[in-house]
Order: structure tokens, then sequence, then C-alpha cells
């Protein structure tokens, strides 16, 4: 599931160009979806507004558990840019209880964001390795 | 009840084959939509990701499993279960291997609708007990499309059981070997006219493209899907793959009889898996060039031309065969 939190729509065309023939980021399994309750991955785009906040908080408990967090962009990482700005609180990493994987860039070309998505997948993995 | 009765139900052409035949064509969907949108579509899992289906539901089956504050924890629970439950009903009196079903009754066709009504039936209680607007809105949507849809798949159906003289499934399907003759030939093109239609009102009933207004994820999250999780989502998705797979067999067993591949006993159940497989795949590609109809647009599509016209081909099919010797 894509949220973007008050990006400028650069990483959020390359989230979309990452689903489209192109890069087709359904290879390895993975869909865009519309509700959080059907959502694995949250991927969040943009510097975390204060208005977007409690939305970008609720969206991620409204997550069915085992969840993840990837930041996409310098936005959601650090608030890039905009960092410092009165209305805004940071990036996601700043606002969420955990962020698995960030892909920096500004905005990322699609196939790092597929990079990312693999990176976490794998991260992920190993994770119930460890659990076993 | 013999073993090989037993054999037959579980394993095939029962209840495994059948499982399997609906992941198989939710890969199938995927693929061909892919293909239509020049993609790969999944390609890791398994060989050209022909598993995907089945990790996604080993996926969901391990998730959270949350019922939202004022949603029914019971309709949440027996709903998915039953929607998985009736189409494998449904699918056990459609001769899957070719030859006769597991059960031949005759009024089975009429079983199969009420069958189909009931499933939708469990798709607006599951939206109006999800207390989710979202969820709500596309139980009304559904409920408003069976009210169009239900009255000219019914009447459609009823074509290829007058032109057997039957209302067996099977029966259906051993008269077109019969005659020699697959009733979407029939007088063409008034059986070609006749599978059309059915296909349409099979779109709608599956809540497929055009027709998906039910859960369309542009404008209503997921419709009234979007409460599930864990369990429940794998059941709902693994029981509209059931139906998806139901619907194609009635196709092709409603239509696509064919006078020589039944005798042969080997080449009957592949043949008619191809033929199924042929009718999904027809069902893929309309996922893939159509778009969307308005929940009010679909409604008048089916109540101005649908009715009229499936109306109209069941009185040229009875007056033909009042007339042809």
């Amino acid at each position: 599931m894509h949220f973007n939190t008050g990006a400028c729509n650069a990483c959020d065309i390359e989230v979309v160009a990452a689903l489209t023939p192109r890069f087709d980021i359904e290879r390895f399994g993975a869909i865009k979806v519309g509700s959080p309750r059907h959502a694995d991955i949250l991927l969040v785009t943009g510097p975390v507004t204060r208005e977007s906040r409690p939305r970008l908080e609720r969206i991620y408990e409204q997550m069915p558990e085992p969840k993840a967090v990837l930041a996409v962009g310098a936005c959601a990482i650090s608030g890039g840019v905009f960092a410092g700005c009165y209305n805004v609180c940071g990036g996601a990493v700043n606002v969420l209880p955990r962020v698995d994987m960030v892909v920096p860039g500004c905005p990322p070309k699609p196939e790092a964001i597929i990079d990312g998505l693999i990176k976490l997948l794998n991260k992920l993995r190993g994770r119930e390795r460890e659990r076993r | 009840m013999s073993v090989g009765d037993l054999l037959g139900l579980l394993v095939f052409p029962g209840y495994a084959f059948l499982l399997a035949m609906a992941f198989f064509l939710e890969w199938l969907d995927r693929k061909v939509l892919a293909k239509i949108q020049d993609r790969y579509g999944p390609l890791r899992v398994g060989p050209a990701g022909l598993l995907q289906p089945v990790a996604d539901f080993v996926k969901l089956l391990s998730k959270e499993d949350i019922v939202p504050r004022g949603a029914s924890r019971t309709i949440l629970t027996v709903a998915p279960i039953l929607m998985v439950a009736l189409p494998l009903t449904g699918l056990l009196f459609v001769p899957m291997d070719g030859q006769r079903a597991l059960v031949a009754f005759e009024g089975n066709l009429i079983a199969l609708l009420f069958i189909l009504v009931a499933t939708t039936l469990l798709v607006f209680l599951v939206g109006w007990s999800s207390a989710n607007i979202f969820a709500a809105e596309g139980a009304m949507r559904s409920a408003l499309q069976m009210l169009s849809y239900e009255i000219p798949l019914a009447l459609t159906a009823i074509c290829p059981a007058l032109l057997a003289g039957s209302l067996c499934v099977s029966t259906i399907y051993e008269r077109q070997a019969e005659l020699g003759l697959p009733f979407v030939a029939f007088l063409p093109p008034l059986g070609a006219i006749s599978f059309l239609l059915f296909l349409i009102c099979s779109l709608a009933e599956l809540e497929r493209v055009p027709f998906d207004a039910p859960e369309a994820e542009t404008e209503i999250v997921a419709g009234w899907m979007t409460e599930l999780t864990g369990r429940r989502l794998a059941l709902i998705k693994l029981g509209r793959n059931l139906s998806f797979l139901l619907m194609a067999s009635l196709m092709a067993s409603l239509y696509l009889g064919d006078p020589i591949t039944p005798g042969i006993p080997w080449l009957a159940p592949v043949a008619f898996i191809l033929k199924v497989i042929a009718c999904a795949a027809l069902m893929s590609f309309a996922r893939g060039l159509v778009a969307r109809l308005r929940i009010d647009q679909t409604l008048r599509v089916f109540w101005t031309y649908m009715i009229p016209a499936s109306i109209a081909v069941i009185l040229i099919t009875k007056l033909a065969l009042a007339l042809l010797p």
C-alpha cells in the first residue's frame, strides 16, 4: 500500500512507474492494494506534515501484523528539503515506530525502489529464519 | 460408497483438483492481464510464477486477524467459510472430467443458480456487517448489481436447457455430444448471442471488470472486502477463485459440448479442462480490455438491453425448436 504524506509527487510518479510495464513490480508478486487491511508493506513518500501525521499513524495501526514500512525518497527519510519547516514533523522515520528499509533519492529511480523492496523482502525472510 | 467414489470426490475431479484449478485460474488471470498490459506478471514463485497464488494464500493465513469494533464476528467468520463451500458444492454438479458429473440430478442447474444467488447474498452480509462505510457502500452496490444480472443470467441459462430438454448440467453437456452440435453454434448466430449474454452476466456475477463497481478500488478502497484480514480474506479470495472456476466450467458445459471427445476416456477430461481455461481466459481478456461501468450504468445496461435480449433469445429458441424437426 502506498501513502503520500505530503510529497511533491515526484516520488509518487516513480513509484507508479515501478508498477508499469517497463519495471513491473508484480514479477516479484507485489501488488498495490487500496485497503490497509490487505497490505503487508506500507510505502511512504514525502515529508510527514502535521496534517497527515495522525492519518499515517492510523493507517500504520490498521495494517495487520506482520507488517513492514518502506520509506521512499529523501523527504520520507528525514524531511528532505522540507526538514525544519513549521508544518513538517520530519520524515516517516521520525514518526512511525519502525521503518524497515529506506530508499534514498530525490526522487529515487524505479530500479532503486524495486531494489529496496527486494532487500526488504530478503530482510523479512531473514527475520523469519531467526524466529525459527 | 466405494473407494473409487471417495477418490473421485477428494482427488479428481473432486476437491483437490478443484482447489488446484482455482489457484491456477488466478495465476492465469494475472498472467493474461499482465500480457495485455505488456508486463511479465508473477515470475518468481515456482515455474513462471505458477505458485504465486498459493504463496499469497499461505501468507494471508499467517497474517493478524482483525475484527473491527462494531463488526459482527459471527458473520465475518461464517461467511468466508460458506463462500468457499458453496462454489465447491456447485462445482460437483459440473462434469469436470468431461463425463458424468459427481452429483448429477435433474434440476441441478436450478440448484446452481441458487448457489450463485446465495454467494452474492453472503457478499452483502459481509459488507454490511463490517461496520465500515466503504464496505457498506460496496455491499449496497453488490446487491443492486444482483438485482440487475440475476434475471438475465437465469433466463439465458434456460436456453441450453431448452435445447437439451433437461435441467441437469451433465445431461446438457452429453446432449450436445449426442446431437453433434455445441449449443454455441445452434442456429447461428442465436447460440453465439446466448453465449455472449451468459458471458456478460457471468462477468457481473463474478464482479469482474467492467462490472466491478462493488469493489472499485479507485473510489471505495476495496468495496465490501475492505475490513477483511488474514484467514478471512484468504478464504474469500479462494472462494472468488472457485466462483470464477464455477462460471467458466458452467459456460464450457452449457455451450461448448462437442461430439468427439466425450467418447474417448483420456481425452474427455483434457478437452473439458481446456474449454474451461479458454472461457476463463475470455473473462480475463475482458478485464484488460474494457473500463469499469458506474453502478447506475450497469443497472441501465442490464434492464434496458440484457433482459429483453435474453427473453428474445428464449422465445426464438422455443420457436426454432417448434418449427425445426
